[in-house]
């Protein structure tokens, strides 16, 4: 897996690519600690990302209780295999997908 | 006779403090063999070199007379003919035996040194270097200690009797020498008195030799600390491996009994059949199942998975498994039992964790199931005439994910001959070599391949199908199935 990051002011866009599991998980969750001070505007690119395992959901999910307490996140991008996914396990329902 | 007894007893404990003192460490006893084994071979080859200079001294290559360097060739010969079978009596195994090759080596080495001198300067530091090879310092200042004093005695005895060294004879001015044919050496002797070639051997020749040695002498004694030290910090590791290896099948047992897993599971109960089965990837998983009777008409059927795998995941699976069969013998609707256990994991969850549940509850006299859904996978349902199709059913989001979610249930009627098959994703996820996925289409397949099959039978097909679609490709994620069969209920069935 590979994680592009784009930065502008408050504004953080990251587009994982590849597949985001127990193994890539880790690299994605201490990318988000130390890039997430200060983010008011968090966008997930999801489109190069070709498979999420519930590890994956759990950073997600952490990004977007800690996006809740001061700003938003939006998720875009979002192939079908990860929409299924996201639908089944009920991420669909708490993410703003675009 | 009492003080014979008391002097033997004292020459045992001796004996024994010795031995003790001189035995390896269990961790260092292989090492021990394989630096035994390599001495033999080191002594193999000095043989083996030893013969070779005998034959050429004896065709008049080295032009040295053979009288003077056949005895004590032989001897050394036999010396390391002897250490070779007693090193392959004991099977190279024995505590004494590095002392006695070392030993063995010094004196096998000190004996051509006498009759070489000069040329073999390089043998003294043989044993020490390969005394190193045991990883003890001890031994390697034992045979630095027993090579200065042994070979410093054979320089003594080879200033006269060995080889001489012309540029070491200091001779009165204005000598003559008169060449005799051969070596110059043979001529020098002459003019030499033995008292002056003794002192100026071993003050010329021996002890710039030993302060190279000494060097030599240092470095393999570091060498065999950093070799104790990396031997033992191994051991230490693998000591830990082993320890958390023993921990980790312990709770794959636990976690294992855990999950009912006797079968049948219900034996004096003819209205139903069923049967699961838990696969983690590693020693403990995250998925689990688990099945109970509520009261005697109500049977309550789980399937979950963990976020993430391993001893976290187990951990997790463990809490989620209590708080679920908790809230369902207290006599709650599944989507209460998922509400309620949503509110206890939220409540202590700062690594946010989270676990996708299928739950449902059977009324067994009317086969009216009632389910709820928190993130899970599909569940796949047969009614009593038709094919394994996916049913989808509504979703909440997993549980442990966001507090004060509600879940909502709907209800499915099971005839007499439905079927029920639950999984976790590690079975539509199973993955081929090529990275191509099992799939839900694949699954549906395996199960209309035999939908009359028992419930036992459906697990192992499904496991079949899985394990020819993967054809041996490492599985990441834990594989877990659950299979149910209606039959009715029970009037119906004990005609």
């Amino acid at each position: 897996m590979t994680i592009n990051k784009t930065k502008n002011g408050g504004a953080l866009t990251i587009a994982p690519a590849g597949r985001l599991d127990t193994l890539t998980a880790p690299e994605l969750e201490k990318e988000l600690q130390t890039s997430l001070p200060g983010v008011t505007e968090l966008t997930f690119d999801l489109s190069a990302l070709e498979y999420i395992s519930s590890a994956g959901l759990r950073v997600l999910l952490s990004a977007q209780k800690a996006m809740n307490a001061r700003g938003k996140m939006i998720v875009r991008g979002v192939n079908e295999t990860v929409m299924e996914i996201f639908e089944v396990t009920g991420f669909a329902d708490i993410l703003t997908i675009e | 006779m009492n003080g014979q007894t008391d002097a033997r007893e004292k020459r045992d404990t001796f004996w024994r403090r010795l031995r003790l003192r001189l035995t390896a460490d269990e961790m260092f006893h292989e090492t021990e063999v394989q630096a035994n084994r390599l001495g033999a071979l080191t002594l193999l080859c000095s043989g083996i070199l030893l013969v070779l200079l005998l034959i050429l001294t004896a065709a008049g290559v080295f032009l040295l007379p053979l009288s003077s360097v056949f005895p004590p060739f032989i001897q050394a010969i036999v010396e390391v003919l002897i250490l070779l079978i007693v090193c392959r009596a004991v099977k190279y195994d024995a505590w004494w035996l590095k002392h006695l090759l070392m030993l063995g080596l010094v004196i096998v080495y000190a004996r051509l040194d006498s009759v070489l001198t000069h040329k073999a300067a390089i043998l003294m530091v043989i044993p020490v270097v390969l005394s190193s090879r045991y990883f003890s310092r001890r031994l390697t200042v034992f045979t630095s200690l027993v090579t200065t004093v042994v070979f410093a005695c054979s320089a003594a005895w080879g200033a006269t009797h060995g080889m001489i060294n012309i540029n070491i004879v200091t001779a009165p001015a204005g000598t003559e020498i008169i060449a005799t044919g051969g070596f110059l050496g043979e001529a020098v002797q002459k003019i030499s008195d033995d008292r002056m070639l003794t002192i100026n051997t071993m003050l010329y020749d021996y002890f710039p030799r030993w302060l190279m040695f000494s060097i030599v002498s240092v470095i393999s004694c570091n060498i065999a600390r950093r070799g104790r030290d990396m031997v033992t910090s191994q051991h230490e590791k693998d000591v830990k491996t082993a320890r958390i290896k023993s921990e980790l099948d312990l709770a794959t047992r636990i976690q294992a009994d855990m999950l009912p897993n006797i079968y049948p599971a219900f034996p004096d109960r003819r209205e139903f059949d069923i049967y699961a089965a838990m696969d983690p990837a590693k020693e403990v998983g995250g998925d689990f199942y688990d099945f109970f009777l509520i009261d005697d008409d109500h049977l309550c059927m789980v399937m979950a998975d963990v976020s993430g795998k391993g001893v976290p995941a187990a951990l997790f699976m463990m809490a989620s498994k209590i708080i679920l069969a908790n809230n369902a013998m207290a006599g709650k609707s599944p989507a209460q039992i998922l509400t309620a256990a949503n509110a206890a994991v939220c409540a202590h969850n700062r690594e946010e964790m989270f676990v996708t549940v299928w739950l449902g509850i059977l009324e067994i006299s009317t086969g009216k199931l009632t389910a709820a859904n928190a993130g899970h996978e599909y569940p796949i349902l047969k009614h009593a005439d038709g094919a394994y199709e996916l049913i989808k059913d509504k979703h909440g989001f997993v549980i442990g994910g966001m507090d004060g979610v509600r879940y909502g249930e709907y209800e499915l009627t099971l005839e007499p001959g439905a079927a029920l098959f639950l999984y976790t994703d590690g079975v539509p996820e199973a993955t081929d070599a090529e990275g191509a996925m099992f799939g839900t289409e694949r699954l549906l397949a395996a199960l209309n391949a035999a939908p009359a099959a028992a419930p036992d039978a459906v697990l192992q097909n499904v496991r079949a199908a899985v394990d020819d679609f993967v054809k041996g490709a490492e599985q990441f994620d834990d594989l877990t199935m659950l299979a149910f069969k209606y039959m009715g209920a029970a009037r119906e069935n004990t005609i």
